[in-house]
Parts: C-alpha cells; structure tokens; sequence
C-alpha cells in the first residue's frame, strides 16, 4: 500500500466511525429513555433537565445547599471539580468528550450515586429522561 | 665602608612558612567538612534524601581516597608520620593539660586518634548508610538483600555512628581551637593554605596538584552523572530520583476507587481496612456509593491482595508495622505513620493541598510508591497530567 492510500483509507475509516459512533451512544440514551417511559416518565425536555441541573437542594445533614452545577459547572463543554475531593471531573458534553452516553451501566451507576448525594434521594425516571436529554444535547 | 644591617629576628628564622598539607589533603578534608554539613542539613527529610544519598557516596569516595593517600601520600598525609600510639596520645593530652604543648608539624599524637576515629567512624556511617537505603526504602546497591526490619534496625547504628561522629568532630574542632593558641599559629588557615612555620628542621611537602586533579574529576564526574536528571526534568515531567518497580494495577479499582478520588493505592492501609470500606460503601465519607456486588467482590479481592500487609512499599510495611492489630484506620491519614511523618508540616501547608489529596505533594502517588525526593510540597492540585 502506498503512504497516500494507506492515509486515505485511515481517513476514510475515521470518518465512517465518526458518522456512525454517535449513533451507537444515541442509541444508549434512547435505550434508558425507552426503560424511563416503561417506568411512567414521558415527553422528556432538555429546558425541564437544564432548570434541575441548577436547582439548588438543601442537604438535611450539613444545611448547604447542593446542586448538580456545584460540580459539574453550568457549561457541561468545560471540565468540573469534585466539591469534596478536587478531583478534576472531565466534561459531560458528549461534544467535547465522546466518552460520555456510552454506557448504559455507568450513566445508572453515577445518576444513582450522584442523585443521593445531591438530593438525598434517588432521582425519578422522569428528572433522568430530562438530564439524559440535555446531556446530550451538549 | 662597613655597613651595618641588623641583626637578624630570631623568629623570622624561626616562622618560615613551608608546606605541610598537600593538594589532595586539603581538598578531601574541606570536601569532607561540606559533605558532613549536608548530611546533617538532609538527614530525615525525605524530599532531600537523593541529596543525603550522594553526599553520602561522596563521603565514601573521599575516605577511601584519603585511606590510599595514607600510603601513598606525601610526608604529613602518610599514616607512618603520624603512626603514634594511645599511650603517647594521652601523655600528649596530659603534658597539653599541664601547659606544657609538645609542637608537631604534622597531626599532634592527640589528634591522630581523631584521625583515625574519624576515618572509621566515616566509613562504618557509609555502609550502615547504604544498607538502612536497601533496606528501610528498598532503594540502591543493596535493594531486595536486606529486610524492612534489618534496614530499620541499621538505620538506628547509622544515626547512632553519626552523632558519634559528631561528638569526634567537637573534640577535633576543640583540639585545634587548643593547638592554634599553644603554637600561635591558626591552624584552620594551615589546613587551607597547607603552610605551617617551620624552624627549618624539616623540609616541605610537594603539593601534589595531579593527584588532587584526579580526585576533582572523579567528584565532578559523580556530581553529573548523579544529578543530570535534573537537567532535563520539565514542569509536568519532574524528575524523580529514585525509582522502583510499578506495583500492580487493577481496571476495576482504577475505574471505581479513580472516579471520585485519587485511587489511593490498596498497599497503604491493611486488609481489614479495605474490607470495612467496602461493607459502609453506602456511608462512604457522606457519600453512597452504591456498588454492585460483582465490582465490591473485584475490589475485595485486589484489596486483599495488594493491601499493607504485603509489604510492597516502604510506607505499606511502616504503616503495617505501626498500626495496632486493634486499630482499623479507614483512612491514611488516621494512621499513626502519617501523622508521624507529616508533623512537620504546619496548617499553612495545606491551604493549597488537602491532607487525602497526597497526589498534591507525593508525584508518585497514582503509582502507589510514595518514594524519597517524588515530594514537592505546595504544588498545585491534582492534575490529569500527574506521573505515573
């Protein structure tokens, strides 16, 4: 192979997977979706998942007020901070890391864990369908 | 026509200066007199334990050379001009005491036995050194040929050797002090000059510059091949000086442990430890973690594995053999090594850097090391970029 055809053959296999990795994450969060309306949850919006992402919940224990912007900024394209440990957390926005909406397991994992710690409780299938919704509109 | 000069001075015969330390003597004794600054100045901190190490082997070096010139030396550095015996070094001592000095152009029968001391002393303090090194850090020639334990315990006749080292070099420093004002000559300037006065009886020494060419070199040479690192070390790849091999890493601890916090590495606490974590993983420092079974039964099993007890690190043995089997600190910073070793720290220490952030200091800490000079205190929070 030619260092010409081999550069175009590279290219051409980034831009398929580039066409195509967006729909195997679309497709993670349309999975969720689907399992959040079966639950109850219906006509999922990014506005209703914007406002709870900044809606500030007072903690019972410690009487500070929490949110999810508290570590994850306002601007889900920039990286955000671990309120209690510091640890830089990468970006959520889907545009800026593809990492993120890929896996339906870790989405469930740090929705649950995350809900608590924020709310001190579990969020609804409809507070994830939202988020979901907006994350990945980002 | 007669012309009358005066008289000569009798002591201006007598103060001709001649030389009685050579080049090569000089040279190791001031390049000794820094080294032992620096080994007081380093000992016990662990960010300048490269420093301590080097001068260290320079201290080797130097008394080894100074052992060889003994024999092949000029006059005043050969051991046979000055082989006197304790009992001659006591009367010596007494007629001093009595007011009564005994001049010597080279070392005095006194002083020789400080000589001698010295050397020994210097010695057995490099070689208690090095194997406290390979044991107590597992570092150097002798790493994985000692146990902890046996570092630990050749690390005290090391600190003892060196505070009697110390308590020679007192005598020494007084015996010159005594010397100089009973001969009316300042002998520190002797030693760097290499002139004493001299009524003429005997003859000077050579100053023998090839010879202290040749250990300069040596030294040089050791400086750069030992510090070079130095040299090209850039801001987000700090040079580390020590190195050991990676310990081990596990996808799931990394992934689980990495998400929230630095993974701390299971080596700094004891199983027990870990395995009390992971039963309060829903009350895990105000936070529920809510992990499925499958990944708390992979994290016990590295845990237990990797933990403390297995003694893969300096810290890891240290913090297995000083916390009490009755204790389960769920944190590092709980244990009583910890706190030991970070007393010296004040608050204004960790304004910038949080005490469970060790990835603030330690640049190793991803890698679970935690080794000598891999430290920089007050160095901004963690980092992506972070050494591992």
């Amino acid at each position: 192979m030619t260092p010409v055809r081999k550069a175009l053959v590279t290219l051409f296999a980034a831009l398929s997977w580039a066409l195509i990795a967006p729909r195997a994450h679309a497709g993670v969060v349309d999975d969720l979706l689907k399992h959040y309306t079966e639950l109850g949850a219906a006509n999922f919006s990014a506005e209703a998942g914007e406002a709870f992402f900044d809606r500030a919940v007072i903690d019972a224990k410690t009487g500070e007020p929490r949110k999810c912007t508290l570590c994850h900024t306002t601007d889900l394209r920039r990286t955000g901070k671990h309120a209690t440990t510091g640890k830089v957390i990468e970006p959520l926005a889907p545009s800026v890391n593809p990492k993120r909406l890929t896996d339906a397991r870790d989405i469930e994992k740090w929705l649950a864990r995350n809900c608590k710690w924020t709310l001190g409780r579990e969020c609804t299938p409809q507070e994830k369908g939202d988020v979901l919704v907006m994350i990945r509109g980002r | 026509m007669h012309v009358a000069y005066p008289p000569e001075d009798p002591a201006q015969i007598a103060r001709r200066p001649i030389r009685v330390w050579d080049l090569p003597t000089r040279i190791f004794h001031w390049l000794l007199v820094a080294a032992f600054v620096v080994q007081w100045i380093t000992q016990d901190d662990a960010r300048l334990l490269d420093y301590h190490v080097f001068a260290g082997y320079a201290i080797g070096v130097l008394l080894v050379f100074r052992v060889l010139w003994g024999f092949l030396g000029t006059r005043y550095a050969r051991f046979d001009s000055f082989a006197f015996s304790p009992r001659q070094a006591l009367q010596h001592l007494c007629a001093m005491l009595a007011g009564r000095h005994e001049r010597h152009l080279g070392h005095n029968p006194a002083g020789t036995w400080s000589i001698f001391g010295l050397l020994a002393l210097g010695l057995a303090t490099v070689v208690t050194g090095i194997a406290t090194l390979g044991g107590a850090k597992q570092l150097g020639p002798l790493r994985g040929l000692i146990g902890y334990a046996r570092g630990d315990t050749f690390a005290l006749v090391h600190k003892y050797l060196a505070w009697s080292m110390l308590v020679l070099v007192a005598l020494h420093l007084l015996g010159v002090l005594l010397a100089s004002r009973a001969e009316h000559e300042n002998l520190v300037v002797s030693m760097v000059v290499g002139t004493k006065s001299s009524n003429g009886s005997f003859g000077g020494v050579p100053a023998a510059t090839p010879v202290a060419s040749v250990l300069l070199v040596i030294l040089a040479i050791g400086v750069w091949s030992y510090f070079r690192g130095y040299l090209q070390a850039r801001p987000l790849q700090p040079y580390l000086p020590f190195t050991q091999p990676a310990l081990a890493e596990n996808a799931a601890w990394t992934k689980e442990c990495g998400g929230c916090h630095l993974a701390y590495h299971p080596s700094i606490l004891p199983a027990r430890s870990w395995t009390k974590l992971l039963r309060e993983q829903h009350a895990h420092f105000g936070e529920d973690l809510d992990l499925e079974d499958e990944s708390v039964r992979r994290l016990q099993g590295f845990a237990a594995m990797q933990s403390a007890e297995a003694h893969r690190t300096t810290l890891a043995w240290k913090v297995d053999s000083t916390t009490p089997s009755s204790a389960t600190p769920l944190r590092v910073t709980d244990t009583g090594y910890w706190k030991h070793r970070h007393a010296d720290l004040s608050d204004a220490d960790w304004t910038r850097t949080k005490r469970f952030a060790c990835d603030g200091c330690h640049l190793d800490a991803a890698a679970g090391t935690f080794l000598p000079g891999a430290i920089q205190v007050g160095m901004q929070t963690a980092s992506p970029e972070k050494v591992r």
